[in-house]
């Protein structure tokens, strides 16, 4: 089910191009992509507000706007993520990668060390992956899965607060406020959460785009067509 | 809600006889320098209904949730004190000292075990066995547990008695701690603010006598008609906010346009009160109202949230470090963004020597 | 050895009972008394102790500069506002921020609301039930007491009807038989002089009071949006004129406390100082609890006339200290100089590392180090007795130049008039002549008491003086009311430190604080109750509730009325004082 080492002739791996993430990854890939986008930017300005604007209040709705595109965004954004969790349970196996670690495994704990050792310069030969490489599976899984999930947690729970303290959200959502001791603490690792993301994000690109540039195998190309290209036929 | 029980059953559950009951009435009359046909008018006063005990302790605070007390103008503070509740113990305002006073805790729990209302001003500290609150010689918390454990139910005054308020802002030197962690076994009803709204206040009690039983509370144990909403969910400044107008400076041109308040700190997005709706002092105005932005005053935590004049707060891990979300996470990202370009710099180093070397890669 | 007699010329002697009053209640917070009586039942002994702490003082370490008014703020929810004004001064002075004229208007406005509100809560909720019966108001003719009051006053509430309708509430309450806070006190005792007539006046004020102190206040809404605990802000206030625009304090506001201000002034002296009056002359022969008063008072001046000018001359209330009850001589106090203020510890429950010295509030150290003597009684949790020859209380023992002081009313009166403030002074003179009482008869307790009443329609007035000069002000154009050059922390120095002062009700209140890096690097409080509530020094002078209960002879040791009388006269305020 994960990413392995390739090791005989008849490994997948060894093949040039092998179908790794369907459509409905890539689709959510992307929406989620440009809703986290839309989500940062908008709560960055809902935390810093811009510059005021000058005249009647009623001839602007800047915040208004701001906070409306962070909500529009927030419902892509977490519907986005429950059909993708859905395509977990009924997709490819590597529709699963990002929700769990298997370190269980003393294989994934080798593939994560050697991983580490390839970007720190140790080793020279970066293994073929099919799915994500244990590295990128952990970094995935903490900074992208867990936070995409405390930031609809957090999120939700102060959209509560707005719709009320008898709506749907609150009901579902309300419970995180008393979780974490109070609303402003909630706001503040809400923000926090952006920037971890943000952190994820920064690395995340550069990885895809030096893997297309040096890697073994294709990358930007597999998460919009789904297919892994390999540029080599060595294990 | 109500006291069910009137003085005169308690006393007969207790075994005393109706005998010993008059002699307690005109022994009552006679210490209040009253003739003997008083006698007569206190025992069928106490054999019908009797106003509802309260026995209010103060804890560490700063009395400052009486004195909001005290403004209400509706009810009336005296109304409430004389004809609606029996205010049997408040060291503030009653008459008594001393040992006079303490031994108006032990006739309480005598008159009316499980029938009074604890009303709770201030928390007890726990550092150094309690000592940093000392009443009649002994630590406060012993005093407020010996109390809780006769009383009906708490009401926690005040955001000292519901969260711990600014005796318990980081380091917090005495422990203080807020009622509803020391008292575990009764119901304690929140009623935060520092201070609470007077009407507030007030409006718990009589809701409490006048339908007979507790207001419904939300999750964190707050009056819903009061605290179910955040100030800036019915603040008057609101339209400035979704237009995006703010004061950027106190007395700007902005604040003299009662613009929204928000940049300047204003916690009202975030703060669970009546501020915005009742009002204060008999509803003339509220600190938004006047010019200062919200401090956050009735939610748990509000003093450790960093500067009060910033609208992203301390995100309150160690206290007191300034650890704004902005700055912590600007840094990661920053980190982050400085790794990756001297990461991509190493990799075109190296990747160009491999390449020259014929390519160990591929 | 029992017998001694203090540095400061006070004979001490513990031989005698011990009799320990606590909770002293109607006071803010939590303080104990003990006495040792002999065996006339005249009090030989005094030890008072401050039964709290917060730790105010270490939780404003490391914190924004720009805070601290908050948190001191609500050291105190009696004299709110008053640390909070202290607090901004402190900063203002630290990084040589000048607030405009409309702010120091509205802050003098504000602290003279305190005043008058916290004076008339304190003589007529926590004070007047140590010289009223209020049993004996029952027995009062409701005509008789009609007459009483219109012959001393034209306040329109004194028709028999009134105070038949006010007994008939009483007695209501009374023959409940549910005395609620009149529970269990002392009426009836032969200490209580009043006639029932007076008795029913004073409680019919009682509630008329109540009710009225809520108007008082309403200027702190205002301007502060809120009381108790109202806003203020560095610079300045937070609040902004807008009078040709929707936004800020418009006419409308301003009438409302002109409004307050009239009112203040007609209840003040057509009720609490007729009460005072008609209270005074039946105790006049109760001539105790002078104590320090004859000797050391301390006032620091306040209200300033001209914003950032803090020269006593320009203060409304000048003030200065008095040594050894030295009339003649007004010494001025700096509260920069590190040899004037110190706190000392001995005798208190902190630590310092030597204890034989007193640090300047620049310094100070704020440890807690609870410990009974040898000589206490009971256990650490169950104190029966105190050792007041080792550490008794969490207050510290403020000094000026080594001398226990008295602050206060008393103190601030006392120092305007030795000043030769014309208007103290016709104030002064008209009550003692008033009362048929000399100069000297005003160092007690009821000298403090009075001029507490006296202050309390200065205050009044003085809102009216100070409210003519901001409209006039307005009228020229100047709306300003907050500096913001100083507000970024990056226009401040790296290192510096400042005092803010402030004569709160009860008393002289400094603030010194020391700013580092743009955060609080110490910050030290010497607060009113802690000069006057103070405990002994290393060298054993004794501070002013301590003297001036010596000599006071009790009617019944059983029943602590003298004990109150004279410690409700000071108006306690326990969290102030330790913080
Ligand atoms: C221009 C922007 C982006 C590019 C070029 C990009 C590229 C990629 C590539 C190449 C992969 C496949 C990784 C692999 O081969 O193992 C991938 C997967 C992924 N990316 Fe991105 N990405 C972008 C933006 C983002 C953003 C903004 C997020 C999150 C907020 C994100 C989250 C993910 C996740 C969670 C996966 C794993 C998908 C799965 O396995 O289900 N990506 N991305
Ligand atoms: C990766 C996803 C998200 C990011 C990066 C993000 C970012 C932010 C940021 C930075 C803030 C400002 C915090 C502050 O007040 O200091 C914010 C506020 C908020 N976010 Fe999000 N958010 C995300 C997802 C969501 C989701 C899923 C919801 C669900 C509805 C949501 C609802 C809100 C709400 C209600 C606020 C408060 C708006 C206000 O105070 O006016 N956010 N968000
Ligand atoms: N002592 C004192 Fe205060 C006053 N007045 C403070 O400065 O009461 Ni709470
Ligand atoms: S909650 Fe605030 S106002 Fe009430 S006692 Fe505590 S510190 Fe004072
Ligand atoms: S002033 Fe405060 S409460 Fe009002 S709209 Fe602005 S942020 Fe919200
Ligand atoms: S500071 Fe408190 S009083 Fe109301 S406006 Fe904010 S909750
Ligand atoms: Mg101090």
């Amino acid at each position: 089910m994960n990413s392995k080492v390739a090791s005989g002739p008849h490994d997948p791996a060894n093949q040039r191009a092998v179908y790794v993430f369907e459509a409905p990854v890539r689709l959510w890939h992307w929406l989620h992509a440009f809703s986290f986008a839309a989500l940062a930017v908008t709560g960055y300005l809902i935390a810093n507000p811009l510059p005021s604007l000058a005249g009647e209040a009623s001839d602007h709705f800047l915040m208004g706007d701001i906070r409306l595109i962070h909500f529009i965004s927030a419902y892509v954004f977490a519907i986005g993520f429950a059909v993708r969790v859905y395509w977990a349970l009924v997709g490819n196996r590597y529709a699963r990668e990002i929700f769990y670690l298997p370190f269980w495994r003393p294989s994934w704990w080798k593939g994560l060390f050697y991983e580490i050792g390839f970007y720190l310069f140790l080793t020279r030969r970066q293994h073929k992956m099919l799915g994500h490489n244990p590295l990128a599976q952990a970094a995935m899984f903490f900074l992208n899965t867990l936070v995409t999930i405390f930031m609809i947690g957090t999120g939700f729970a102060l959209y509560s607060e707005g719709l009320g303290i008898d709506s749907w959200a609150d009901r579902m959502f309300g419970w995180v406020i008393p979780l974490i001791g109070d609303s402003e603490g909630v706001h503040d690792w809400h923000n926090l959460g952006m920037w971890v993301m943000l952190t994820f994000v920064i690395i995340h690109i550069y990885m895809a785009v030096r893997a297309d540039i040096i890697g073994r195998e294709s990358s930007v190309s597999t998460i919009i067509g789904g297919w892994r290209m390999f540029k080599d036929d060595q294990p | 809600m109500g006291i069910q029980q009137t003085f005169y059953e308690a006393m007969r559950e207790h075994g005393i006889t109706r005998r010993s009951f008059l002699k307690f009435c005109s022994l009552t009359a006679a210490g209040l320098g009253m003739g003997p046909e008083f006698a007569g008018k206190i025992a069928h006063a106490l054999e019908t209904k009797p106003r509802t005990p309260v026995i209010w302790l103060h804890g560490l605070e700063c009395t400052c949730c009486t004195e909001s007390f005290i403004r209400s103008a509706h009810p009336l503070a005296a109304d409430v004190i004389l004809s609606m509740i029996s205010l049997d113990y408040d060291d503030t305002i009653m008459a008594a000292a001393g040992y006079q006073a303490e031994e108006i805790l032990d006739q309480t729990i005598a008159k009316y075990d499980g029938n009074f209302i604890l009303a709770c001003e201030g928390n007890p500290p726990l550092n150094e066995d309690g000592m940093y609150c000392i009443q009649a010689g002994k630590p406060y918390v012993e005093k407020l547990r010996r109390m809780a454990d006769h009383c009906k139910a708490i009401i926690a005054w005040g955001s000292c008695a519901s969260w711990g308020c600014v005796q318990a802002a980081h380091p917090n030197p005495t422990r203080a701690t807020p009622i509803h962690k020391v008292i575990t076994d009764k119901p304690v009803i929140k009623v935060p603010g520092c201070p609470p709204i007077a009407e507030v206040m007030t409006g718990v009690i009589t809701y409490m006598l006048t339908f007979d039983r507790f207001p419904e509370l939300d999750r964190q144990g707050r009056p819903k008609m009061f605290y179910s909403q955040r100030l800036h969910d019915k603040c008057y400044r609101r339209p400035h906010f979704d237009a995006g107008q703010f004061v950027e400076r106190f007395d700007d041109e902005g604040a003299r346009k009662g613009y929204c308040l928000y940049k300047m700190g204003c916690k009202g997005p975030t703060t669970h009160n009546a501020c915005s709706t009742v009002e204060w002092n008999g509803g003339l105005s509220w600190p938004v109202k006047s010019g200062h932005g919200c401090l956050g005053c009735a939610e748990d935590n509000f003093w450790d949230r960093g500067s009060f004049y910033s609208s992203v707060t301390n995100l309150n891990v160690t206290g007191q470090v300034e650890a704004t979300a902005d700055k912590v996470g600007g840094i990661l990202a920053g980190a982050a963004a400085i790794g990756v370009a001297a990461h991509a710099a190493a990799s075109v180093v190296s990747h160009t020597k491999d390449s020259n070397k014929g390519g160990a890669q591929q | 050895m029992t017998e001694t007699t203090t540095p400061n010329g006070f004979k001490l002697d513990t031989s005698g009972q011990r009799v320990v009053v606590d909770p002293i209640c109607r006071i803010e917070g939590h303080l104990r008394i003990e006495v040792n009586v002999d065996d006339n039942n005249v009090i030989r002994n005094a030890v008072s102790t401050g039964n709290m702490w917060r730790g105010l003082e270490v939780i404003l370490k490391g914190r924004d500069p720009r805070d601290a008014w908050a948190f001191t703020e609500r050291i105190c929810g009696v004299c709110t506002g008053v640390h909070a004004l202290t607090s901004v001064r402190a900063v203002e002075d630290a990084l040589g921020i000048q607030i405009p004229a409309n702010a120091n208007h509205i802050r003098n406005l504000m602290m003279l609301a305190q005043h008058t509100q916290d004076h008339l809560v304190h003589f007529y909720h926590l004070h007047a039930l140590d010289w009223v019966d209020v049993v004996s108001a029952l027995k009062a003719d409701p005509r008789a007491t009609s007459e009483l009051m219109q012959s001393i006053t034209s306040w329109p509430k004194s028709s028999p009807g009134y105070f038949r309708d006010v007994q008939a509430r009483l007695k209501r309450f009374v023959e409940s038989g549910q005395l609620g806070p009149f529970s269990n006190a002392y009426w009836g005792s032969a200490a209580y002089k009043l006639p029932p007539e007076a008795n029913l006046m004073a409680v019919s004020h009682y509630l008329e009071a109540l009710d009225f102190q809520r108007e008082i206040v309403k200027i702190h809404t205002i301007f502060g949006g809120r009381n108790p605990h109202p806003n203020w802000v560095v610079g300045g206030m937070p609040c902004s004129f807008s009078l040709d625009g929707t936004g800020g304090i418009n006419m409308e506001w301003l009438n409302l406390v002109s409004s307050i201000i009239d009112r203040s002034i007609e209840f003040i002296d057509k009720v609490y100082i007729p009460d005072l009056k008609a209270i005074a002359s039946f105790y006049k022969e109760w001539t105790y609890g002078g104590g320090l008063a004859g000797k050391n008072l301390l006032s620091y001046g306040e209200y300033p006339d001209v914003a950032n000018d803090w020269s006593q001359e320009n203060m409304l209330m000048p003030g200065g200290a008095i040594i050894g009850g030295d009339l003649s001589k007004v010494h001025e106090v700096d509260l920069r100089d590190p040899e004037q203020v110190q706190e000392f510890v001995a005798h208190s429950w902190y630590t310092y590392p030597d204890e034989n010295q007193g640090l300047h509030p620049w310094d100070g150290i704020t440890e807690p180090h609870f410990e009974l003597g040898p000589n206490a009684k009971g256990t650490k949790t169950n104190i029966e007795q105190l050792d007041e020859n080792a550490k008794y209380s969490f207050i510290k023992a403020p000094r000026w130049r080594g001398h226990a002081m008295e602050v206060g009313p008393l103190a601030r009166y006392v120092v305007a008039y030795a000043r030769g403030e014309e208007e103290i002074k016709d104030q002064v003179d008209g009550l003692l002549h008033d009362l048929g009482l000399p100069l000297p008869a005003i160092f007690s307790t009821l000298g403090r008491t009075a001029a507490r009443g006296l202050e309390c329609s200065w205050a009044a007035h003085k809102m009216r003086y100070v409210f003519d000069n901001m409209m006039a002000n307005l009228k020229a154009g100047d709306t300003a009311t907050a500096n913001m050059d100083k507000w970024e922390p990056e226009t401040w120095p790296k290192v510096t430190k400042g005092v803010g002062h402030v004569e709160a009700p009860r008393g002289a209140l400094g603030h010194w604080i020391h700013i580092k890096d743009t955060k609080i690097e110490n910050y030290q409080a010497v607060v009113p109750t802690t000069w006057n509530a103070s405990p002994r020094d290393p060298k054993g002078n004794i501070g002013a509730y301590e003297a001036a209960l010596l000599g006071t002879p009790m009617v019944d040791a059983e029943q602590p009325l003298e004990i109150l009388r004279t410690i409700h006269s000071f108006d306690p305020c326990l969290a102030c004082s330790t913080h």
